[in-house]
């Protein structure tokens, strides 16, 4: 079934929330009109509560590529997206091209977790595939890439996926706040949301664990 | 070359992208839409090395079970050939990856076609130029790690001279071998100067290294979405008349090349 209409029915069902986007439909003839979750009750409101209106998914990565104190977010699940506009869609195509924009591959992941058909990858299968200057990160300590988890990862450090991989099939990762958030930013029941997944540690995570591979060899070496 | 409509087919560009720079992945994003406005495809998305969605996630987002993927790079290289391939599983022209097909075509910045971008780019940087009276100088980054990067633009070089458009000298300059671009003035001969940066988007190199080492900014400045460069052609410094293009691969008609390398994919691989 297209990813449209699976997005569709998802959102009959129920769900209104992926990331900090709020999700709403039939508001002022349109049927999609997507938000920050913080400024939904704005939306609906006459001449849409003063927020910016953005009509069509083409802004939508311009809206997320920085984050209101202008940092630039690389990482699209960063818990930074600027608020004060809302996105005006007319299809379910539209919408899903927008939800790529702000949360490239987010909605798909979710589907195929759902189906069962998502391949996750641990962090040492991860490794062990890089190349040229990455290829330095597999050698870290199981211990250096679980302190990476905690200092890298989940929403105390601006990333709201759930870490779906382990450090290899047999090392689950330490409990933790990053470990056990569930890739749902506010307080929301996981029914009404498409959690944010994490498939295989991203390349931020990647460069990190090269850093910390590196301190560990020098360390060694002293 | 026109392309015929693939209404059943997605269409990949993929792109390296980058941590620090969002002007980086913007060319892509605006191939893309370029695309995705003539309806050739059923599907039209960007995936890449450093940026969200990653190639190994991008397959995910996509609905087609054909997909065309076409690297957005500048030459054929470790990305091309090692980390693309690596990344999307890719075993050869052609792979069934998970139920899809991909069909794996050739780098942007080989075509053909990207030598009419460039003198297209020199004549609308420098209009109404004699060319008799200037050096286009094509510069690209240049590594002695892989040939081939250098390999485009000496390639790009020789079908400018080929084409005869009159320019007093076509030279190749880069960043870190040599001829080296800082040396653009004694590589010149002529008045004028025109350099073409053979770059996939205005990011670090052509937009804040570039410019330092030619003598045009004093510093490396902030990215190219907080300010304009371009806008101050031309330079008169070091007893010549300089133009400073942006990056090639900035250029619209980028997204016809995309095409072309679908087309020339289903050419070879006899897929028409």
């Amino acid at each position: 079934m297209p990813i449209a209409v699976e997005l569709r029915k998802l959102i009959r069902s129920g769900i209104h929330r992926i990331g900090e986007l709020e999700i709403q439909t039939d508001v002022y003839g349109y049927p999609y009109v997507l938000c920050h979750w913080l400024d939904s009750g704005l939306a609906t409101e006459s001449a849409l509560g003063g927020l910016e209106l953005h009509e069509g998914p083409e802004t939508a990565r311009e809206i997320s590529t920085f984050a209101e104190n202008g940092t630039y977010r690389f990482i699209k699940g960063q818990v930074n997206l600027k608020r004060g506009w809302v996105m005006a869609l007319q299809t379910e195509e539209e919408l899903r091209q927008a939800l790529d924009q702000f949360y490239p591959a987010s909605v798909g992941l979710f589907l195929a977790h759902r189906h069962g058909a998502l391949e996750i990858e641990n962090l040492r299968d991860k490794l062990q595939r890089q190349t040229g200057m990455y290829r330095f990160a597999r050698t870290i300590s199981d211990a250096g890439a679980q302190e990476l988890v905690r200092t890298v990862c989940g929403p105390a450090h601006q990333c709201a996926k759930r870490i779906l991989w382990q450090i290899d099939a047999h090392t689950p990762l330490d409990d933790s706040e990053a470990s056990r958030f569930a890739g749902v930013p506010g307080d929301l029941p996981p029914a009404e949301a498409i959690p944010l997944l994490c498939r295989e540690a991203c390349n931020h995570f990647v460069a990190e664990c090269r850093r910390v591979a590196k301190t560990e060899a020098g360390q060694k070496a002293g | 070359m026109s392309i015929a409509p693939k209404p059943h087919s997605a269409l990949l560009i993929v792109g390296h992208g980058s941590t620090e720079n969002p002007d980086s992945s913007t060319p892509y994003f605006d191939h893309a839409a370029e695309i995705r406005r003539r309806q050739l495809f059923a599907e039209v998305h960007c995936g890449f090395w450093k940026e969200e969605p990653s190639m190994r996630e991008v397959l995910y987002q996509i609905d087609s079970d054909e997909i065309y993927v076409v690297p957005d790079f500048i030459s054929e290289g470790y990305f091309t050939q090692d980390v693309i391939p690596r990344e999307l599983e890719l075993s050869g022209p052609t792979t069934v990856v998970r139920g899809k097909t991909l069909h794996y075509c050739l780098p942007v910045g080989i075509h053909p076609h990207m030598t009419d971008i460039i003198l297209r780019r020199a004549r609308e940087v420098a209009p109404g130029l004699d060319p008799a009276q200037t050096t286009l100088i094509i510069t690209g980054h240049g590594t002695g790690l892989n040939q081939n990067s250098t390999k485009a633009i000496r390639d790009q070089v020789n079908l400018i001279i080929a084409s005869a458009t009159g320019y007093a000298a076509v030279l190749d300059s880069y960043m870190e071998e040599q001829p080296f671009i800082a040396d653009w003035h004694q590589l010149s001969k002529t008045p004028n100067v025109i350099v073409v940066p053979f770059f996939i988007s205005d990011g670090l190199h052509s937009y804040q290294d570039i410019p330092v080492l030619i003598g045009i900014e004093p510093e490396i400045g902030p990215a190219a979405s907080q300010r304009e460069v371009f806008r101050h052609n031309p330079h008169h410094l070091r007893g010549k008349t300089l133009y400073y293009c942006s990056a090639i691969g900035t250029e619209r008609l980028l997204a016809d090349v995309i095409l072309d390398q679908v087309s020339d994919f289903d050419q070879i691989h006899k897929l028409l």
